[in-house]
């Protein structure tokens, strides 16, 4: 990484003043890279950025799932090398949907989980700068970017709005 | 909980993995270490010479192995049950205890995987479960087999709540990597947390995947038992052949599971002092889904026992009033009546409610009691069915109980290791809660 300092970081101890920060930010249009914060805060997660697809994703995962194993049991059972069980009929829909529940369910999960690690960049030993350690503990941290912000105008504000903790990275 | 600070919360839930092991710890630890030994032994016993080392035989076909089996996917339902229901019905106080619920679930899940797969015999053959192509036919495997679609849905079943399981951990993980001082714990954690840093993005899309998770994984807990029902109920014999029985499992499951975790966090609060976490209110709450689950299962025997009477069939009356309620196999099956649906109605009392002794033995007699319904179900039926000359008794061998013994030293080898490394209740949801009962308080 570059050694020359391109972030600003707003440190907040408490939800509340980081809410209040957050919004009036907003209103100012003061441009935000992103806010770290030690659980979900909904407000944030709504009102920045774009909304998160996944669901949608796993939606669709689950319908081609559904559809693939069906065809990979039609395909066996009754094209491949249809088998006697004591006269049942080879096609039979009914005994096929046990199994196509649980492994659209199987798919559906391990899909989903790559997505997600994928979108969120999660994997082991991911290069990502950790801007603040405290924002996995106890910390409300607002990361700016320094050529996107008039800075000391930020700095003045962030004061007044109660940040606890104002650091160059 | 109200009054602490985030800090707070994050230095009192992770305190366990700092201090030194204590002397119970690792006598447990040694203690489960050595029953897994025998259980190793037992599994080389039985794959080195054959099934003909267990009790069963040509009419008891399915002895402790498959009780077993039964009797861990149950306690192993409670875990993605107590996550996933209580999430739906918005139950805040579930996240001081779903952490727990669902590492039990895991290690539980992983005990009961054991039976079926040495019930195989010849479990190097294994393999041919798997639907694949082959260069016997190829031929593919039974559909219509519920003994199929248990091994897809165990296999499901252990993945997903695994996964659950996993995610729900990374953001500890990440508290973890950064609130410790230690370098090796750093290292360890930061490779699980995966970079989790709190951010926007991550945290839509954590919550995103949560969702789905959740919302399948429901599907699947009341789906696997079932499945593991019908392995019983396609099967014409006496007393297993009823449509009642996919419901009955799923509750069951659900009783011995909840019990299993009464008894978990019992001993979590008491050794570990996490009182202020686990309070009093949570273990009242889960006594009384185990007072109404009891009930539920109380109606169950009674309708077993009344459809074999109103069904007029013989072999149903034998199964049920000569051969459990009174007959060689009248123990367990008071033992099953008792332990599941007259002793949990002790927690009608506050008193008892409220006496966290009387809650911790009424769990363990839970899980004796759902163990002897399936000793209940499995034995009876087959002991005792439609040809007099076929019948016979069955008692386990030595090895076969050592197999038993070794999954429980499993399974407590894994909830120790559980205590000890990682954080035993969700910190960043209990953070979360804080919050809410702030804003309630104000």
């Amino acid at each position: 990484m570059t050694e020359d300092k391109q972030h600003i970081i707003a440190v907040f101890n408490e939800e509340e003043p980081l809410l209040k920060a957050f919004r009036e930010l907003k209103k100012q249009q003061v441009d935000m890279a992103d806010v770290f914060t030690p659980f979900p805060i909904h407000e944030v997660l709504e009102s920045h950025g774009r909304k998160s697809r996944i669901i949608t994703v796993s939606w669709f995962f689950g319908l081609f799932a559904a559809l693939g194993v069906l065809a990979f049991l039609y395909y066996t059972a009754v094209i491949d090398w249809p088998l006697n069980y004591g006269g049942k009929p080879s096609s039979a829909f009914p005994s096929f949907i046990v199994v196509t529940i649980i492994l659209t369910i199987f798919s559906v999960t391990i899909l989903s989980l790559f997505t997600f690690s994928a979108r969120a960049k999660l994997w082991p030993n991911v290069d990502k700068p950790i801007y603040h350690e405290g924002a996995t503990d106890g910390d409300f941290v607002i990361l700016f970017e320094k050529e996107k912000v008039d800075e000391e105008k930020l700095r003045k504000l962030l004061k007044e709005l109660g940040a606890v903790e104002i650091i160059e990275k | 909980m109200g009054n602490k600070s985030l800090g707070q919360i994050t230095q009192e839930i992770t305190s366990p993995l700092y201090q030194r092991p204590k002397f119970w710890w690792l006598v447990g630890l040694g203690i489960s270490s050595l029953m897994m030994l025998l259980g190793f032994w037992a599994i080389y016993v039985t794959i080195s010479t054959g099934i003909g080392t267990w009790g069963v035989n040509n009419t008891v076909g399915w002895g402790w192995a498959i009780i077993n089996f039964v009797w861990w996917i149950g306690i192993g339902h409670a875990g993605t049950a107590f996550s996933i229901f209580l999430l739906i019905l918005r139950q805040e106080w579930r996240s001081s205890i779903n952490r727990a619920a669902e590492a039990m679930t895991v290690v539980a899940v992983g005990c009961a995987a054991i039976f079926p797969a040495l019930h195989m015999g010849r479990i190097w053959d294994a393999f041919f479960i798997f639907p694949y192509p082959n260069t016997r036919g190829p031929l593919w495997v039974n559909y219509n087999s519920p003994l199929f679609w248990d091994f897809i849905a165990i296999t499901a079943y252990l993945l997903i709540s695994a996964s659950f399981w996993f995610l729900g951990m990374i953001p500890d993980f990440a508290t973890i990597r950064d609130t410790s001082k230690s370098k090796v714990k750093r290292a360890v954690y930061g490779f699980f947390a995966m970079g989790w840093r709190g951010s926007v993005g991550e945290w839509k899309r954590y919550e995103g995947l949560a969702f789905v998770l959740g919302g399948i994984a429901a599907v699947l807990v009341v789906s696997v038992h079932s499945i593991v029902a019908t392995d019983f109920a396609v099967s014409v014999e006496p007393g297993w052949h009823t449509t009642l029985f996919p419901p009955y499992f799923v509750v069951g499951a659900i009783f011995s599971g909840f019990a299993m975790v009464m008894t978990l966090v019992v001993i979590i609060r008491k050794l570990y002092k996490l009182n202020d976490f686990i309070t009093d209110q949570h273990l009242d709450n889960v006594a009384k889904i185990l007072i109404f689950i009891s009930l539920i299962m109380g109606t169950a025997y009674l309708t077993e026992i009344f459809i074999a009477w109103y069904s007029a069939n013989e072999y149903e009356m034998f199964t049920f009033f000569r051969n459990r309620i009174t007959g060689e196999y009248t123990f367990q099956f008071w033992a099953m009546f008792i332990c599941n649906a007259v002793i949990p109605q002790l927690m009608w009392f506050k008193k008892i409610r409220k006496n966290v002794t009387m809650l911790f033995i009424i769990s363990l007699l839970i899980n004796l009691g759902m163990w002897f319904e399936r000793f209940n179900i499995v034995i009876t039926s087959l002991a005792k069915d439609y040809l007099p000359s076929a019948w016979v008794s069955y008692s386990p061998t030595f090895v076969e109980v050592s197999v038993f013994i070794g999954t429980i030293g499993i399974f407590i080898f894994g909830v120790l290791l559980f205590f000890k490394y990682i954080p035993m209740i969700a910190i960043h949801e209990v953070k979360m809660m804080n919050k809410y009962k702030k804003n309630k308080d104000q």
